[in-house]
């Protein structure tokens, strides 16, 4: 009897120490992975601080002898010649980026419903060319754009990122909101329209506010996604008046190699709109992915 | 088959805008960069004074050296990124899949690298990469593990592998948003089921988690695997493809070829051979997204 109570409580022990073993196992990992996530950044922040006199240093200095904002202050001042271009950057960045966003929900909302409710001919057929989009790089349409653009005129203005964004964002939230729609019993607008609704009526009434979680991840990748991107904007405009931040900060940069606090600084403030964004939005973002895409 | 598709013309209402933006964006500039890698187009020429070439440029391609290098550029950027991102990735999602307090802050921390602009990641691995300022390389000298910072971007051997760090470090966040999603799929009864019945945790995960997510995770990899194959701001604005090639990938070396030597006919036929791999690789997507499909006929 003792003995049977024996063996239970070791194999019981042993097995503790073995889940103990993972956890430990997964928290230094995750210990390790945030250094290597966080490290970087920190360096970017603490750099920004620092004097270009002070940023030049072997050994650097860990932590800067005299902070300083400098870099903030001469990227933030509407008076000095680099703030000017900064601020015009970011309008840019937000115009551009804003603009997409828009367009893309009104795209995508109605063909993923489509998608998810309809059955037309053709349909699966467009939906996986739609999905093919994501497929392809960049640069196989970068010549043939640039001269489309040019033949109906919208090469160095925002109209020619704009449509190009479109496209790379509506795969992802056409596939993200048809799982959603997927998910919303059709009973529920059948409930609708016999109680009078039209079909339309019945989609802006129910079937949008149930799939408001999508549409917001769909807004939240569309805009980062434009927010961040760099290849068209590098080929499609040529105007310093109408870079977008990314193009802008390396063309700046590319003239002051040595300016790395202002470098850290500006990469900093590039950063901080899509990761406010995406860190107060991101619950739905994870939830949208759940029961959207991967949810099957 | 007519008839069908005028009895659903309403429904096409609804797809017109997306496919009409598509097919303006995508069939167009699909259909002139074929066009275009047959022709040959000399330096100050203007482009509609193109001369057919037929196969040449697809032979220039084939046979030149430097095509060699970046297609091996380009596989280990490709196998090693996506191997790495998404076993990190897994991972975390893994290990933050328990609820512990400060899980969301960490969860938020890790996701950042994902949600930056990779133009403002480049700089900043540029500048930890320094060869004379750079931070790593002054704790390795303080640790006396080297006599002098060494050269991580400006050295034939080591560019590609400290570009590959960089990109993973923005990419297996990507990874771990996925498999985060995949995991809350996965019912708990079989879990606890599987544990009354004495599993460890390697064989819950093993025979239980990881047979689940076997779709999430075939979908997550050709994402990655396609998003790093297409790669081009890291490298270009780190490197631009140098020293001597060794961080040149398929993308990089199209673009310099078409906007910086102007020879679009070559870019062209470039861009020809990369269509073909990726639809190639475009069928096992579609069939990964087929079987979600077809499961969901079933249930």
């Amino acid at each position: 009897m003792s003995a049977i109570a024996e063996t239970a409580r070791r194999s019981q022990a042993r097995r503790r120490t073995r889940i103990d073993g993972w956890r430990w196992g997964g928290r230094i990992f995750l210990v390790f992975m945030l250094l290597y996530t966080a490290l970087p950044m920190i360096w970017m922040l603490i750099t920004s601080i620092k004097s270009g006199f002070a940023a030049m240093q072997f050994p650097p200095q860990w932590w800067p002898d005299q902070p300083t904002l400098a870099s903030y202050q001469k990227l933030l001042d509407p008076q000095n010649s680099v703030g000017q271009d900064f601020l015009r950057f970011f309008w840019n960045s937000l115009f551009v980026s804003t603009a997409t966003t828009i367009l893309s929900v009104i795209v995508a909302v109605p063909a993923a419903y489509a998608f998810s409710r309809f059955t037309f001919p053709g349909r699966n057929f467009l939906f996986f060319a739609v999905l093919l989009r994501n497929m392809f790089p960049a640069v196989i349409f970068l010549v043939p754009l640039f001269i489309l653009m040019r033949a109906i005129g919208l090469v160095n203005t925002h109209g020619s990122l704009v449509l190009t964004y479109l496209t790379f964002g509506l795969p992802l939230a056409i596939w993200l909101l048809k799982g959603f729609y997927d998910n919303i019993p059709v009973q529920l607008e059948q409930a609708a329209r016999i109680d009078g609704a039209t079909r339309f009526q019945a989609f802006i009434l129910i079937v949008m506010p149930l799939s408001a979680p999508g549409i917001i991840a769909t807004a939240i990748y569309s805009f980062i996604g434009a927010w961040n991107e760099y290849i068209y904007a590098y080929t499609f405009l040529s105007k310093n008046e109408q870079l977008t931040l990314p193009v802008g900060i390396q063309r700046f940069f590319s003239e002051n190699t040595t300016d790395f606090p202002g470098l850290m600084a500006a990469s900093f403030m590039m950063s901080v709109p899509v990761v406010v964004l995406f860190l107060v939005l991101q619950r739905y973002f994870v939830r949208a992915l759940t029961e959207g895409a991967v949810k099957h | 088959m007519l008839r069908k598709i005028w009895e659903h013309r309403a429904d096409y209402a609804y797809v017109l805008p997306a496919i009409a933006v598509m097919l303006i964006v995508i069939a167009y500039p699909i259909y002139y960069t074929i066009e275009l890698s047959f022709f040959n187009t000399p330096p100050g020429l203007q482009l509609r004074d193109k001369i057919f070439v037929g196969l040449d440029n697809y032979i220039a391609i084939l046979t030149s050296p430097v095509f060699w290098k970046v297609t091996s550029n380009t596989l280990i950027w490709t196998l090693a990124s996506t191997f790495v991102s998404f076993v990190l990735g897994f991972a975390c999602a893994l290990a933050l899949h328990r609820d512990f307090i400060g899980r969301g802050i960490l969860r938020a921390i890790l996701i950042v690298p994902w949600v930056i602009s990779a133009v403002a990641a480049s700089y900043i691995w540029k500048w930890i990469y320094h060869s004379d300022f750079g931070i790593i390389g002054a704790v390795l000298v303080g640790l006396g593990l080297a006599d002098r910072p060494p050269n991580f971007i400006d050295s034939v051997s080591t560019v590609l592998p400290s570009l590959i760090v960089v990109n993973i470090w923005r990419e297996f966040p990507f990874a771990m948003i996925m498999m985060m999603a995949g995991l809350q799929t996965v019912p708990d009864q079989l879990l606890r089921a599987a544990k009354v019945d004495g599993a460890n945790a390697w064989q819950r995960f093993w025979h239980v988690t990881f047979p689940h997510l076997r779709n999430v995770s075939t979908v997550t990899i050709l994402l990655l695997a396609v998003a790093n194959f297409n790669s081009f701001i890291i490298p270009w604005i780190m490197t631009g493809g140098g020293p001597s090639n060794a961080s040149h990938i398929w993308i990089t070396h199209i673009y310099e070829l078409a906007f910086g030597r102007q020879r679009w006919g070559v870019a062209s036929a470039y861009s020809v051979l990369l269509f073909l791999i990726l639809m190639s690789l475009g069928y096992f997507y579609v069939r990964a997204l087929s079987g979600n499909e077809r499961k969901d006929g079933n249930e």
